[in-house]
């Protein structure tokens, strides 16, 4: 049975007060036609996981569409601070779970593994486990050595933007993969979009993703836009800057019409 | 007669963190990093032409033909690359003791190299909420030497007290548009090496912890006609301006 979805179907089956993984890194091949779909729909309560957010997080914090982010890094490199993610930081609207981007990773992993935490090298000196209580330090019950654990991350949903994929949920990413296929193999559910669909007998490339890991596919061209989806556009900085400038203005233009 | 050509602190920054990179180590830098991005292919072309260039972008050894003044994040930074290796790889090799410099920010740092990137004010109710940590509370005790830079020098950024402690561990130099410090005794920050421009007054004035003079401390070393050479032909867009506003 055909995997295809219409982007609004797909954003239906997603509960308020979801745990959702969005993949893609900084303003690169995030699903922001998703995104966008999930506030127009007025989706609520999220939580969001992401190793580096940018746009797709400010967007749905503008919105008041999350109540927390569980991730590493949350701005626009040197374009500066994400204001409305800071903002609703500062109102308390969002709490935020501030992870290293590699204990993001070990938190998906404990999920992949089938286990409830994941012990990892790093956070001695940092103040971040005390404040977030997300790791905790354990004696090694075979050295006894003090180890830093992170509890596991499950995502209800992960949500990532491929180049290509099939009817059956096989997808190709082109370009850089991120921390996309750990966010696919820890989540309850996947939902792909994607630019191109082509039919399984087609491919030339190689996917990465399973389709048995997939629950829908979503067509989406330009799907990851004003951001990058290599090799076939770059970051659109006049958009970025447009939203940057004006955020709101931005995001009622765009959530008027889907271009998907 | 010859042109005259300004060498800005953008330039010194870039050629001091190339410097420090030794031939065949293992190199990482992550988002926002223009200045690391560019000055990782400038050792690469000079002194360490076995250096290893990891980025966040997840590829080995890359050459870039042109740098972003947005992003240092995308897959622009896999061209030329050999292999993949993901950023999810490069946590690993810092976790078991393999990665050799990481190249990290820091929104305040302080006498020990320690960073904030978290927030100002308390973390639980911020007077600004800052983007985080990224990679650092894992990287900055694993790897074996971390790069911190800043692109401002004053007492708002390098402080006696941090608001936050995202992370601390390994790190080895500090540069900024006036000064490198290295780490010294005790721990300790001091300063190493004052660019042309600077002075060690003024390097006291726009810092907030004390400052020692370490054993070694120079004026920085003339940048090269060669490094200048190549360094504008590795960044023609001029991105290492980027971080600077």
């Amino acid at each position: 049975m055909s995997k295809l979805s219409s982007i609004q179907d797909a954003v239906q089956s997603i509960e308020n007060g979801a745990l959702l993984a969005l993949g893609g890194n900084a303003l690169h091949r995030s699903p922001i036609a998703f995104v966008l779909e999930l506030i127009r729909q007025e989706k609520k309560d999220l939580s969001l996981i992401k190793t580096a957010g940018a746009l797709d997080v400010d967007l749905l914090a503008l919105s008041k569409s999350i109540r927390s982010v569980y991730a590493g890094y949350i701005g626009f490199e040197m374009l500066g601070l994400a204001q409305n993610y800071r903002k609703g930081v500062q109102n308390g609207e969002i709490t935020v779970y501030e992870h290293a981007c590699a204990s993001v990773i070990a938190a998906l992993r404990a999920s992949i593994y089938g286990v409830s935490f994941q012990p990892i090298n790093g956070f001695d000196g940092s103040s971040l486990p005390e404040l977030t209580g997300l790791i905790k330090w354990i004696s090694c019950p075979f050295t006894n050595k003090k180890t830093a654990v992170v509890a596991a991350l499950k995502p209800d949903v992960t949500i990532i933007h491929t180049n290509i994929a099939d009817e059956k949920g096989n997808a190709y990413i082109d370009g850089s993969v991120y921390e996309d296929l750990i966010m696919v193999k820890a989540a309850r559910r996947t939902i792909i979009t994607t630019e191109k669909v082509i039919s399984s007998t087609e491919w030339k490339e190689k996917p990465q993703i399973p389709g048995f890991l997939v629950e829908r596919v979503v067509h989406a061209e330009k799907g990851a836009a004003p951001g990058s989806c290599a090799p076939l556009y770059t970051i659109d900085d006049h958009e970025v800057h447009s939203y940057l400038k004006n955020p709101k203005k931005y995001l009622e233009r765009k959530v008027a019409v889907s271009h998907v | 007669m010859s042109n005259v050509i300004t060498v800005e602190p953008a330039d010194y920054m870039t050629v001091a963190m190339a410097r420090i990179i030794q031939d065949g180590e293992r190199v990482f830098h992550g988002v926002a990093s223009p200045i690391p991005a560019v000055a990782i292919q400038l050792a690469k072309k000079l002194h360490a032409k076995n250096a290893v260039y990891l980025s966040i972008a997840g590829y080995v050894d890359a050459v870039p033909s042109q740098f972003s003044h947005t992003s240092t994040a995308g897959a622009h930074l896999g061209e030329g690359a050999v292999s993949e290796f993901l950023l999810s790889d490069i946590f690993d090799l810092s976790a078991r003791g393999e990665l050799d410099v990481a190249f990290l920010g820091g929104a305040q740092i302080d006498q020990y190299g320690r960073i904030n990137l978290s927030a100002i004010g308390s973390f639980a109710n911020p007077k600004v909420r800052l983007p985080g940590g990224a990679g650092s509370a894992a990287l900055l005790p694993t790897v074996k030497r971390a790069i911190l830079w800043k692109t401002t020098h004053d007492k708002r950024s390098f402080v006696d007290k941090l608001d936050v402690i995202t992370a601390a561990g390994n790190t080895a130099y500090v540069i900024t548009p006036l000064a490198i410090f290295k780490r010294g005794n005790q721990g300790k920050l001091q300063l190493y090496s004052i660019f042309p421009y600077s002075s060690f007054d003024e390097v006291v004035e726009h810092t907030g912890f004390p400052i020692e003079k370490h054993d070694h401390f120079h004026k920085f070393h003339p940048i090269t006609e060669q490094e200048f050479t190549i360094l504008q032909e590795i960044d023609k867009n001029n991105t290492r301006f980027s971080e600077f506003r």
